[in-house]
């Protein structure tokens, strides 16, 4: 794999399996319970989304994941923020996790800008001191203006965007998950985003990033991984992979969701 | 699990605030209205049951308000966190914070309001000139009891609504039949003595005879009440923490 010398890695995924639970007749009310008691069917479809799985992130280092819809890029994601936990497997993770997955994933409408930092804030592991020793580069960061005593129900999405993007990039984590976020910003945001990304890296941090953005992955990471049916198809630099996984994109029926 | 929400303690706080703040948000009056809703409630009780319908206790209205809030307290807090899953099962499909501060807010938030609505219990019983009594100090045990058994009930619930979506509208039905059978509006000597022994069997008979004790009738609690009613609370805790820490690694795919 990757020379690191003498650096612990910060990720690490050892043969892990991840399985998804797709509920196909929600068992909702309890009489729908009733009638699958007696039909002894199982309720819900487990899909085997990562199989035998094993990676390894250093500090350092820009990862970008790329691959076909559903193909687990996201759950990776999700597996090291702690969201998901493997079915089998071991994941370690060292250091503060802060996670892009959904911007103020966090936010109540009701709540201004202004409140919603606080409360994002803990929600992303942030003590109270630390939230208001940062709260004025998180409102810098964000050039909301006025809005930041506006209930952000009133938001755009750019505007939310760059509020949820403000507060996860003052959690300063060790290892800072991206996932297909930077779509909704406007390109003066969007550099100013990636260039406090590109911060991070210099700072020695651990950054995933998820995107169907080839270019930005080009742009960002030094790394790439393309994976395939639950299991990593390329890992490499950005330039070697990235022109594979567009060749086997354009060969017709690659495209189907159905597992094969 | 147990060192996750000490170190998230601010969390549940702030959860526990914003679901005030939002209660009252959009409202002229604001925050009052946790004060002026149990006030006008005991104002008409009192009205009623002093004009209208004159029971054979003394001063029935303290009688009846001193087991009825902390009664209020407990459906409160069970809905609220009864539904803290499933309400937040957005967040928790992307960000990984302990499940069980939300139904722990949930239970933190209306605490603060049945300790508000104690404020203008204080105004009514000066009003009705009623005594007060050094064992109101003795208040917050009964209270300790009841928020433990409160937030054993509000994890189970909350945890089996995330698989059953009936189990909202099953809380309800329970509140309002238990409602009745628990020693609010009336006390266990209006019960036939040969009922007494099934009544016996309900934890807010305990739960909420502490309130009374100390509200109403000027008494400490005896030590077997105060016993029993921590136990409860103890054993309805650790029964309904388990179940939810049992389960809730597989929240996120229901939700």
């Amino acid at each position: 794999m990757f020379d690191s010398p003498g650096l612990e890695p910060s990720i690490i995924f050892e043969s892990v399996e991840h399985r998804y639970r797709v509920i196909l007749e929600r068992r909702d009310t309890l009489r729908e319970a009733f009638v699958h008691w007696f039909k002894k069917g199982s309720h819900y479809k487990e899909f085997t989304v990562l199989r035998d799985f094993s990676l390894m992130v250093f500090p350092g280092e820009t990862v970008g994941i790329i691959g076909r819809n559903g193909s687990g890029k996201s759950t990776v994601l999700k597996l090291i923020a702690g969201i998901f936990l493997p079915a089998e497997g071991t994941i370690r993770v060292r250091g503060q996790v802060a996670s892009l997955i959904e911007l103020g994933a966090g936010f109540h409408p009701e709540l201004t800008g202004r409140e919603n930092i606080e409360l994002n804030g803990l929600l992303l592991g942030l003590s109270k001191r630390e939230i208001a020793e940062r709260e004025q580069s998180i409102i810098e960061f964000a050039e909301l203006g006025d809005f930041m005593d506006v209930p952000v129900k009133q938001y755009s999405s750019g505007m939310y965007m760059r509020l949820g993007f403000s507060i996860a990039v003052e959690v300063d984590p060790d290892v800072l998950l991206v996932d297909e976020i930077l779509a909704v910003g406007d390109a003066y945001f969007r550099e100013k985003c990636l260039s406090r990304i590109s911060g991070f890296r210099e700072r020695g941090k651990t950054i995933v990033v998820v995107s169907h953005d080839t270019g930005l992955i080009e742009q960002l990471c030094d790394r790439a991984l393309w994976i395939e049916s639950g299991g990593i198809a390329a890992d490499g630099r950005p330039q070697d992979v990235i022109p594979r996984y567009l060749h086997a994109a354009a060969v017709p029926n690659a495209h189907s969701l159905v597992p094969r | 699990m147990l060192r996750g929400l000490v170190q998230y303690r601010e969390l549940v706080w702030a959860l526990a605030l914003k679901e005030l703040r939002i209660r009252y948000k959009r409202s002229s009056l604001g925050f009052l209205w946790a004060l002026l809703n149990p006030l006008l409630m005991m104002l008409i009780l009192t009205a009623v049951f002093s004009t209208v319908m004159r029971i054979p206790v003394k001063n029935y209205a303290v009688f009846l308000i001193s087991a009825l809030l902390p009664w209020t307290f407990f459906s409160q807090a069970l809905t609220y966190s009864a539904e803290s899953i499933v309400g937040n099962g957005e967040l928790l499909k992307k960000v990984a914070v302990p499940k069980a501060v939300f139904p722990v807010a949930a239970v933190i938030s209306n605490s603060i309001n049945f300790a508000l609505s104690l404020i203008p219990l204080v105004l009514i019983l000066l009003l009705l000139r009623f005594p007060f009594h050094l064992s109101w100090l003795w208040m917050p045990i009964p209270f300790i009891a009841l928020v433990l058994f409160t937030m054993g009930c509000g994890f189970f619930f909350a945890a089996a609504n995330v698989y059953y979506r009936d189990v909202s509208h099953i809380v309800q039905l329970l509140l309002s039949a238990w409602f009745y059978l628990s020693p609010v509006i009336y006390s266990l000597d209006f019960v036939p003595a040969r009922f007494q022994p099934f009544f016996k069997l309900n934890p807010m008979l305990y739960l909420l005879n502490g309130f009374r004790d100390v509200i109403y009738y000027g008494a400490l609690p005896s030590w077997h009440l105060v016993a029993a009613s921590l136990l409860l609370g103890g054993v309805a805790l650790l029964l309904g923490f388990g179940i939810f820490a049992r389960y809730q690694d597989s929240f996120v795919f229901y939700v």
